[in-house]
């Protein structure tokens, strides 16, 4: 009910897109990129929002878009609320939120190396983060194929071999294939 | 008094506010500690730049325990993802497995019996007593108090024997499987447990007696590493390094889970922020998981189903959907974001780590300005685990 | 700071005088705790070879290979699975899925090998010394990880069925169907003991999915018969399926009537497309049962001119006369049919070669003739008074109610027999006696003993249901007749045994436990044999004969290179037997043709 109510109040001026209810204390609004921040700033400093939770990106590879998921809490109200951004999967780039907070330089810098996702003006966001001196795709992107890439770059142990029941069954019994 | 120079004008800042740092100069020097374990917090390198014996500026590097955990489960079924969640935290890996499975179980729909929900908390508790006993022996090792370490290692391992006889494992335990729990306790081990609980409560007392009524430690200690309580938000503060602060920042309190609400407890705080009390804050909410452990094995139903009927798991397919999971695991708030599709794997998996904040962008921060000898101290008094970082 | 602060430290001096605390002799004293999850055991004989093992590990530590002295037999692949503990993270998700519980751990944790590949091993096969180990993780009393319980089929209950032929079996809903399909975990074990190789699996995902129109391509691949096999199906393969060890078989007939029930008609023939170009062969074929047509269907969608000669009014053989209308109803069976017919498949009705057409003619005027007559002559048990106009053969019986012949039921009757032939007529006849009477007076007597009931466990439940009064072990003596010439019943002795030592039939009888069973009539219901008096003499006599049936190579070619033989008549009785069958002859015929193209 508080979460419908703040979104209500907060819609118009916004511009909210859906609204989804997942848990009393735990609700995802769609925001346009461009309305992020300023909506990211009201929220900490006039809704009590002052926790970023955490910063993350899911890749849509079929609609051709990234989900950026900025998840805030409300300690005083026991309220989180997960704001899902969705910008073009081409040339990714969206707008940096560590002059709200100094903690989102690392979630950027991450997003840039995991998933290509461009943050300009963010501190340090082209130092390697955890993938030293990669040279593939961004990993965690969805057209990123760790089975293929590990069969490309690794080899199993030898000695390795499986059969499938049924057609070991009938071969056994009947000697089809 | 001796005159004390103005440390926080050191290194001396361009006019485009980067630092003025020229090694050529031979006025700095780089300094690496890690990757292997600086003080016991795992694979983890810091950099840091000293003039003399003060750090002017420090930079973590990670990337020695990435695993890519969050996108193996992007190829593994809800039911192959819940082995290998664990392995993203080893001190203390019973988050992933609740935060894990609590947001399968709700994307799901599924309710789980009464009875998993006691014995999920108390391993989170006992989880949470081993992490502290061997962050206690990694605070005190920091400054050369080896034995320390010694008497949290033993009684752990103690701690180790109750997880293996509960759970059937001693590390990753593997318990806290979607739908409940794998099995009930077993005969008679609320006995074992409060002669274990009881051996730790008596070692924490030579601890205390011998690491915290220390003049050493205090001397090491005291005042050093603070953060200060507008840093919190901004830096994304929580758990006993928030509480050490004097906010009373506890996900057991705050936003309640499991069956937190019927235990009686109030969340530890301090108020010096500095390395020496967020040490004490850890000592006391042991001593606050002794107690509750306590209360669970009296409060917790005696019998009953441990488990939810699953649909079959070798093809479980889960609604589209988003949802987030948190719980105050020993370092702060531990979370799991889930996004399904609908399909019979995860979409995304995000695992919110504690020390991704306090061992980046904090511990970036604090180190400046910091003594070179105090660096291992201050680092493993913000309690952080890597591979909760890299997942 | 205070002194305080200067001699605390000191208290740590106590430790002086403290016992160690480590373990003297860890290797040989400190078992893992009685759950710990340590090193696998296999039970070989419990063990299936199903895989659900193989495909839980998210480590790929588990691979199926076949081991020596397990052969594969139905309901077992023969295959072991063999852990690789270079991978293994001892997760017990194995343990927990296993569909028979076979795999379990023992408590034992060390293990020491100069050589890293033993430690890919064969639990159960490679002896290990933790193989008898008695404690280590036992997953929770209630499985959970798969659901063990069946769907239940809605179904008429006896009272509403009783009074006349309707279905009894109402089909699963979407949701139901569903379920039950997600409990299957595609192990393929029923692929191997369906005699037609359904691709089983492969159409439960369909349902899962919803995806029923590729759902009825899959049943096509392998049988014309859906609608048919869908409901009167004997279902070996819920025999062998994984579930049925710690839970209900999947009710994978039920599952395949669900798929074709929700497909139109129009869109069934549109999925399976339009034979092929005609190739100028042709094929008669003799009985359009389910083997014939089966092998009609095959024929024709490969371009062959198929002919199929019918003896009675409509086609289906002892689907239709058979089985009575409320296990299978004429329509769905005449869906089967109208799928085969409009491949092209011409069948002539009330065509009796033999009678209205000779086989010399059609060894002449086809390139190849294919004898699918079934068993539609009933055995006769022979004892005195059985040739009595009131003792009856329950073949004919049930042939006449399907012609809609108007039959008197008798007001009492005894059925001989114990088989579902005995089961469906003495349903039948009871349907019959509440319509003209309006009370159920049957007696059915078998030989064998209740355990050994040769009908199937739930037609013995309904017949129950349905009040009929089922005596075992009773062996018929005589077709009591007064001196009127009016039948009054049967005489049974009580069964002692069935078979000899050598397990030939033998009955032996306790003749003092003797009973007349009331009944106006008496049907035999023991058996039934080809009628194969249409060969002629000329061509009986150049076959080659097995046991009183033609005898035909792994192909179902008979000694006469133009003719072969398929179905009950040859293989004896059973619906999923005759489709194989009728597939195995079309490839072989098929193959015939081919090879003489290739030679002109």
């Amino acid at each position: 009910m508080v979460m419908q109510a703040l979104y209500d109040t907060l819609k118009p001026r916004f511009l909210l897109g859906e609204f989804t209810k997942q848990r009393d204390d735990l609700a995802f609004i769609t925001v346009e990129a461009v309305r992020l921040h300023a909506l990211l700033r009201h929220l900490r400093d006039q809704e009590g929002f002052t926790h970023l939770v955490l910063l993350t990106a899911v890749d849509w590879l079929e609609d051709g878009q990234f989900q950026l998921t900025y998840l805030l809490n409300n300690r005083a109200k026991r309220q989180d609320v997960g704001l899902r951004v969705l910008i073009a999967r081409d040339n990714a780039t969206m707008e940096s939120i560590h002059d709200l907070w100094a903690a989102a330089a690392t979630y950027q810098r991450e997003l840039r190396e995991m998933f290509g996702i461009d943050f300009p003006d963010s501190p340090r966001l082209h130092e390697d983060f955890i993938l030293e001196g990669w040279q593939d795709i961004p990993p965690y992107r969805r057209d990123f194929d760790t089975l293929k890439y590990a069969q490309e770059n690794y080899r199993d142990r030898p000695g390795r071999e499986t059969r499938d029941p049924a057609q070991h069954m009938k071969q056994q019994l009947y000697g089809e294939d | 008094m001796a005159y004390q120079p103005d440390r926080s004008q050191y290194p001396q800042k361009k006019a485009d506010g980067t630092l003025d740092i020229d090694l050529a100069s031979g006025k700095y020097l780089k300094l690496w500690q890690g990757p292997q374990h600086p003080g016991i917090t795992g694979n983890m390198a810091i950099e840091l730049t000293v003039c003399g014996d003060e750090v002017v500026e420090g930079k973590t590097h990670v990337g020695y325990l990435h695993r890519g955990f969050e996108k193996l489960m992007e190829r593994r079924t809800f039911m192959q993802c819940f082995p290998i969640v664990c392995r993203i935290c080893v001190p203390e890996p019973d988050f992933n497995e609740y935060c894990y499975a609590a947001a399968v179980e709700e994307l799901a729909g599924l309710e789980v019996p009464e009875l998993a929900h006691w014995i999920r908390t108390l391993i989170l508790e006992m989880g949470r007593i081993n992490s502290y006993l061997m962050y206690l022996g990694g605070q005190a090792g920091a400054f050369g108090q080896g034995v320390i370490g010694q008497w949290t290692t033993y009684v752990r391992d103690l701690m180790l024997d109750r997880f293996e006889e509960l759970t059937g494992a001693r590390i990753y335990h593997m318990f806290i499987i979607p739908g409940g729990v794998r099995d009930n306790l077993p005969e008679g081990f609320a006995a074992r447990m409060e002669t274990t609980l009881q051996e730790i409560e008596s070692t924490l007392g030579d601890v205390e007696r011998v690491m915290f009524h220390n003049a050493v430690f205090k001397k090491r200690a005291v005042g050093v590493g603070i953060i200060a309580p507008e840093l919190l938000d901004s830096y994304g503060i929580t758990g006993p390094n928030a509480r050490a602060a004097g906010v009373a920042k506890d996900v057991r309190k705050d936003q309640p889970y499991l069956v937190y609400p019927e235990l009686d407890f109030e969340a530890v705080t301090g108020k010096d922020s500095d390395i020496y009390t967020r040490a004490d804050v850890r000592r006391r909410d042991l001593l606050l998981s002794i107690d509750l452990i306590r209360q669970i094995l009296v409060k917790m139903p005696k019998s009953g189903a441990v488990m939810t009927k699953l649909p079959n798991v070798l093809h479980w397919k889960i609604p589209r959907g988003e949802t987030y999971i948190r719980g105050e695991c020993s370092r702060g708030e531990y979370g799991y974001y889930l996004v399904t599709d609908g399909s019979g794997y995860p979409r995304r998996v995000n695992v919110r780590g504690p020390s991704y904040t306090h061992s980046i962008a904090l511990f970036e921060r604090l180190v400046v300005n910091a003594n070179i000898s105090d660096v291992a101290a201050l680092l493993v008094s913000l309690h952080t685990y890597p591979p909760e970082i890299e997942r | 700071m205070s002194i305080r602060d200067v001699l605390s430290p000191f208290t740590a001096w106590k430790n002086l005088f403290r016992d160690p605390v480590t373990i003297a002799d860890p290797l040989n004293e400190r078992p893992g705790a009685a759950r710990y999850r340590g090193f696998h055991k296999n039970d070989m004989d419990k063990c299936i070879g199903c895989g659900t093992c193989e495909t839980i590990c998210q480590n790929g530590a588990i691979d199926m290979l076949p081991v020596s002295g397990v052969p594969a037999k139905l309901g077992d692949s023969g295959l072991r699975p063999r852990i690789d503990y270079g991978r293994c993270c001892w997760c017990a998700l194995c343990v927990d899925v296993c569909m028979t519980g076979s795999l379990t751990m023992s408590n034992e944790y060390k293990w020491v090998e100069s050589n890293p590949d033993l430690f890919r091993f064969t639990p159960g096969v490679d002896k290990k010394h933790w193989d008898n180990a008695e404690l280590g993780y036992q997953r929770h009393a209630e499985k959970h990880l798969t659901p063990g319980e069946r769907v239940e089929m809605p179904e008429l209950e006896p009272a509403a069925r009783i009074g006349s032929f309707t279905e009894i079996v109402d089909g699963y809903s979407i949701e139901q169907a569903k379920l039950e399909a997600d409990r299957c975990v595609s192990c393929g074990l029923c692929i191997a003991t369906c005699p037609a190789h359904m691709a089983i699996p492969d159409y439960i995902k369909a349902v899962r999915d919803g995806d029923y129109e590729r759902g009825v391509q899959l049943l096509y691949e392998t049988n014309p018969f859906s609608q048919v096999c869908g409901r009167v199906c004997t279902h070996r393969c819920e025999d062998s399926c994984a579930a049925r060890h710690e839970g209900d078989p999947i009710a994978i007939r039920w599952l395949k009537r669900h798929i074709i029930d929700q497909v139109p008609q129009e869109k069934v023939l549109e999925l399976i497309g339009k034979p092929a170009a005609p190739t100028g062969k042709k094929v008669a074929i003799i009985g359009a049962g389910p083997a014939g047509l089966t092998a009609a269907f095959d024929l024709a969608r490969k371009g062959h001119a198929v002919t199929v000669f019918e003896a009675q009014a409509a086609a289906g053989g002892m689907t239709r006369y058979g089985i009575p209308e409320y296990r299978l109803p004429y329509d769905a069976l005449d869906k089967d049919i109208a799928v085969i017919t409009a491949m092209g498949v011409d069948i002539q009705y009330n065509q009796r070669v033999g009678t209205d057409i000779a086989m010399q003619q059609l060894q002449s005027d086809y390139d190849a003739v294919m004898l699918a007559i079934g068993l539609h002559q009933g055995r006769s048990t022979r004892i005195p008074g059985s040739d009595h106009p009131q003792v009856r053969k329950a073949v004919d019986l049930l042939r006449q109610i399907t012609t809609g012949e108007k039959i008197e039921a008798p007001k009492s009757m005894v059925v001989i027999g114990g088989g579902n032939v005995a089961m469906d007529i003495a349903r039948s006849m009871a349907r019959l006696q509440l319509q003209q009477h309006g009370e159920i007076r049957v007696t059915l007597t078998a030989l064998e003993d209740k355990a050994h009931f040769l009908a199937d466990p739930v037609e013995i439940k309904e017949s129950l249901e349905e009040q009929i009064n089922i005596l075992d072990s009773r062996g018929p003596q005589a077709c009591v007749i007064d001196d009127s010439g009016k039948l009054l019943g049967l005489k049974t002795w009580k069964v002692l045994s069935i078979f000899d030592a050598e397990r030939r039939f033998a009955p032996q009888y306790d003749e003092s436990d003797e009973q007349i069973h009331e009944g106006e009539m008496v049907v035999e219901a023991i058996g039934q044999m080809a009628d194969v008096s249409l060969l002629g003499n000329e061509l009986t006599e150049k076959l080659e004969w097995n046991r009183g049936r033609i005898q035909i190579d792994s192909n179902g070619r008979t000694s006469e290179n133009w003719l072969w033989s398929a179905g009950d008549c040859v293989k004896g009785p059973d619906v999923i037997n005759a489709v194989a069958d009728g597939h195995r002859v079309a490839i072989s015929i098929d193959s015939v043709f081919t090879q003489q193209e290739a030679k002109s």
